[in-house]
């Protein structure tokens, strides 16, 4: 068993947590963050020097010396930088009244929960990341919201299933395709449809961005926990019943795109339109899984890190607007905030074409690999994810406009553009998604080896007999 | 120095995508540069994109050269499948090419004085550069992967561009309206594109049809090309607003006059026109592509001649004329005259371009017309109205007045339909959560 040369997962992991203690009790924004921002940061530079030592030994995982239960390797390492970098962004990208300790201990839990759940070396530690992802919103760090029992039943419903599935699991072998380990994927699979919002339950993430915190809601958002879930099960070796399953399972992904871009079509306010684009592209990563090529997989998985990177700064440059003018929130014409706001409109513009696959952007090269693969296994998926990708497209300009074009309210007499303290970490967003997009390579050989192990697995898949 | 032929040709296409990101870098950090910084950029670019086209027009014609191929290896490559980047400039480019910088030149000195101090000025700078860099990328890829690329592009730009005056309300919708049409559009040639690969295992020109134009050859068959060749219809169709994607070219006139010349009457809409001879080779192969696009380019010149003479403004007049001769452009490709096409595209662009920057300044260039013709201008076309009976040309003059309908069908049959499934499916979203729900 090889181990990493210094316990930086645990460290990462430390950090978090103990950002969290450290701000909980702190009233002022100002004196949170601080303390906040330095252990996420910390928290990235511990998963940075994970991920290096990672790619440094080739492939495998890379156990962590002082807590073994915790690993890295080729599917999780990116992601955990990512996570990180991204929660960095969404500390420093709050708003001060979303950034009270309170608040900022929230995404902190949030971020751990992540972490242990991205470098958990089994199923329970991934459960115990999956639970913690709820305990914020439970305890209600962010306050209370309309609707947040509503989204608290379904995240909870998936930590249920998911535990019953690994009880099942851990209850039978893989290798007998009994009753009871068909039982156990279908909870699996039954957790993930739950956590991600997979149609026809997606209406609780529509709820969730609509009326809860909206930075913490994408921060849990981004995780991405159901994807993970599906990568794990693939790279191990699954029985073709549990194939079956995970095919019946990228359709359901396939249809959730389609219907929450056509219910783009009637939608006017911001965060649900936001939504329901996010909603819909996240759907891509469970299509692309499906596909179980190299072209399919290696493209879900760069998605996955498109849509983190740039779902993020679209949340942002929302809830910016939301906290300058109050009409952000249900606009009943156009705002024309571009006019005071044009570097705000840049970031969400790119952002937004990033996300719906704009060339020169990492969107592109991405659901180009995903088409290519969707299309090469399933051509229901080849067909249909393109479509989906050109209305979300549609609703993304509609929002573009609805925002930052047109005439600008007698009553917004000025407001500020991008803060310093907004403008670094957007243009951090916008950089990755147009240097990536420039220069793919790289991103894609970082997720290459995480496919091609899932890819191969997939092809030993042991038959029904 | 002495550049050789490939060199050139990635320079050519390089520059005005490294300025676009230059200027977009230097606006975003809040250091924008001033409007004679601009001035000189953007005409030094433009002289020395001239230079460089000059240059390979010239290695071309004295080397005998048919045509000059860069390639840079794959921009990524997963598994079997790789993204060819690879640029080609052969006697179809080289003329598109050559006209893009030209009219993109013009154009953009022109608005040097037509934007000077609009709040807009470095936008539509911004916009410019990369427009030419997509258009360029257009005409120049060597795959229909790359040419996606900078078919988006252009796309985009064009849509930003609509909606210039962001101020006001119309030109915001009928940006979206504009792009709607352009995402459902585009689908066809993403298609394509897809099933090439799928079907015959690359989507390179070469690949696809091995030889130089004019004289390349089709190397697919059966019904898969078909298909294909339907859909790229469908794509050119799009962008050139032909057919059933005909409505958006006039409501693309919102944005600001230099735009309009340099999207809708030169380059952007050609470019559908470009795809079609690119593959030529496969329409002539099936016969419904070719029955396909002579009967859009043919139907399409029909209402855009007859709506151009009743519309009251000068650049929706235009934009109609040009639909009109994009439409005759696609039925000579239909019906094989390549060579005649390219040259219709290249005259109607230059010509087309020079009423647009003039349209700002038409009634005084009418009443000049009309002094010096001594009171004396003789309407034109009324001679071929009046061969058809009065209570046809009634009705035709009701069907261009209403614009053929367009937007009243596309309303009726696309919009209120999808919206009504939109709303139908809003039942898997209970509304959970009342007030007491905190």
């Amino acid at each position: 068993m090889d181990h990493l040369s210094f316990p930086f997962i645990s460290t990462g992991l430390a950090s978090l947590a103990a950002g969290a203690l450290i701000v909980l009790r702190v009233k002022s924004a100002d004196k949170a963050r601080q303390p906040a921002l330095l252990m996420a940061a910390l928290a990235l530079v511990s998963f940075l020097l994970a991920a290096r030592e990672v790619f440094a030994a080739g492939h495998g995982r890379l156990f962590d010396p002082l807590l073994p239960w915790f690993e890295a390797d080729a599917l999780d390492a990116v992601p955990m930088v990512f996570f990180a970098a991204l929660t960095l962004v969404f500390l420093f990208m709050a708003p001060k009244r979303d950034a009270d300790g309170r608040q900022l201990a929230g995404m902190l839990i949030i971020s751990l929960a992540t972490q242990t759940a991205y470098s958990a070396a089994n199923l329970v530690m991934l459960a115990v990341g999956w639970w913690l992802t709820s305990l914020p919103f439970v305890l209600g760090l962010f306050g209370s919201h309309r609707g947040q029992k509503f989204a608290q039943g379904f995240l909870i419903a998936s930590c249920v299933a998911l535990t019953a599935g690994i009880v099942v699991l851990h209850t039978t072998h893989m290798e007998d395709l009994s009753h009871a380990s068909l039982w156990a994927f279908g909870l699996l699979i039954l957790a993930v449809i739950l956590r991600k919002g997979i149609f026809p339950l997606h209406s609780w993430m529509v709820s969730a961005f609509e009326h809860g915190p909206l930075l913490p809601t994408a921060l849990m958002f981004n995780g991405h926990l159901g994807a993970l879930l599906i990568a794990r099960s693939e790279a191990t070796a699954l029985p073709q019943t549990a194939l079956h399953a995970l095919n019946i399972l990228g359709m359901a992904a396939l249809v959730t795109a389609l219907i929450t871009s056509i219910r783009g079509f009637t939608e006017k306010k911001p965060r649900r339109l936001l939504a329901f684009i996010c909603v819909s592209q996240a759907s891509f990563i469970l299509a692309g899984l499906a596909t179980a090529n190299a072209e399919g997989i290696t493209g879900a998985l760069v998605h996955w890190l498109v849509v983190s990177v740039a779902s993020t700064g679209l949340i942002c440059v929302v809830r910016a607007l939301e906290v300058r003018v109050a009409d952000a929130i249900d606009p009943q014409d156009y705002l024309g905030l571009a006019v005071k706001a044009p570097r705000l409109a840049a970031f969400f513009l790119i952002c937004g074409l990033a996300i719906i696959g704009l060339p020169g952007t990492l969107g592109y090269c991405a659901e180009d690999l995903l088409f290519h693969g969707a299309l090469e296994n399933q051509p229901w998926l080849g067909f249909a994810l393109p479509l989906a990708t050109a209305f979300n497209a549609i609703h993304l300009i509609r929002l573009f406009g609805l925002l930052f074009l047109g005439v600008l309210p007698k009553h917004v007499i000025d407001i500020p553009d991008a803060l310093p303290r907004e403008r670094w970490p957007l243009a951090v967003c916008v950089v990755f998604l147009i240097a990536g997009g420039l220069m793919p390579w790289g991103v894609i050989g970082w997720r290459s080896s995480a496919a091609h192990a899932m890819q191969q697995a997939l092809s030993n898949a042991p038959a029904v007999h | 120095m002495n550049l050789i032929p490939e060199q050139l040709l990635l320079t050519l296409v390089a520059i005005p995508g490294a300025l676009f990101i230059s200027l977009g870098i230097l606006w975003l950090l809040g250091l924008p540069l001033p409007e004679r910084v601009v001035s000189r950029l953007t005409k030094g670019t433009y002289a020395l994109l001239l230079i460089i086209v000059t240059l390979l027009g010239w290695e071309m014609w004295q080397s005998s050269t048919p045509l000059i191929r860069v390639s840079l290896g794959d921009w990524f490559t997963v598994a079997h499948y790789g993204f060819p980047l690879t640029l080609l400039l052969d006697r179809l480019s080289l003329p598109m090419v050559a006209f893009t910088v030209i009219l993109a030149g013009i154009v953009g000195s022109f608005s040097l004085r037509y934007l000077h101090r609009d709040p807009g000025f470095p936008r539509f700078f911004l916009l410019l550069h990369l427009f030419t860099f997509g258009a360029l990328l257009v005409f120049t890829a060597d795959s229909l992967d790359l040419l996606i690329a900078g078919w988006e592009l252009v796309g985009i730009t064009s849509v930003l561009l609509i909606g210039f005056f962001q101020y006001r309300r119309e030109p915001v919708r009928n940006a979206l309206r504009v792009f709607s049409t352009y995402r459902v559009a585009d689908l066809n040639i993403l298609l394509a594109v897809f099933l090439a690969h799928h079907w015959f295992g690359t989507a390179s020109w070469q690949g696809l049809f091995p030889g130089e134009w004019p004289h390349h050859v089709n190397n697919l068959s059966g019904h898969g090309a078909t298909v294909i060749a339907v859909l790229l219809v469908f794509a050119a169709s799009g962008k050139s607003s032909q057919g059933p994607f005909c409505g958006w070219l006039p409501r693309a006139m919102e944005g600001p006059t230099p735009s309009s010349a340099v999207f809708y009457g030169a380059i952007s809409v050609h470019a559908g026109a470009y795809l079609l001879l690119r593959i030529e080779p496969l329409i002539r192969s099936s016969w419904i592509a070719t029955c396909l696009v002579i009967f859009i380019g043919l139907t399409t010149a029909f209402l855009g001649t007859l709506v151009h003479r009743t519309c009251a403004d000068a650049k929706t007049s235009l934009a109609y004329a040009s639909q009109t001769q994009l439409g005759i452009i696609f039925a000579e490709i239909g019906m094989g005259w390549t060579t005649l096409a390219v040259l219709h595209i290249v005259g109607h662009a230059m010509v087309r371009t020079m009423q647009f920057l003039r349209s700002p300044s038409m009634l005084h260039d009418h009443h000049r017309i009309h002094a010096a013709a001594g009171g004396q201008l003789d309407p034109t076309g009324e001679q071929y109205d009046s061969l058809l009976p009065q209570a046809v040309q009634v009705w035709l003059y009701r069907v261009a007045l209403g614009r053929g309908f367009y937007d009243s069908i596309v309303d009726r049959f696309i919009i209120v339909p999808m919206k009504k499934i939109s709303q139908s499916l809003a039942i898997f979203e209970p509304k959970w959560g009342g007030k007491n729900d905190v």
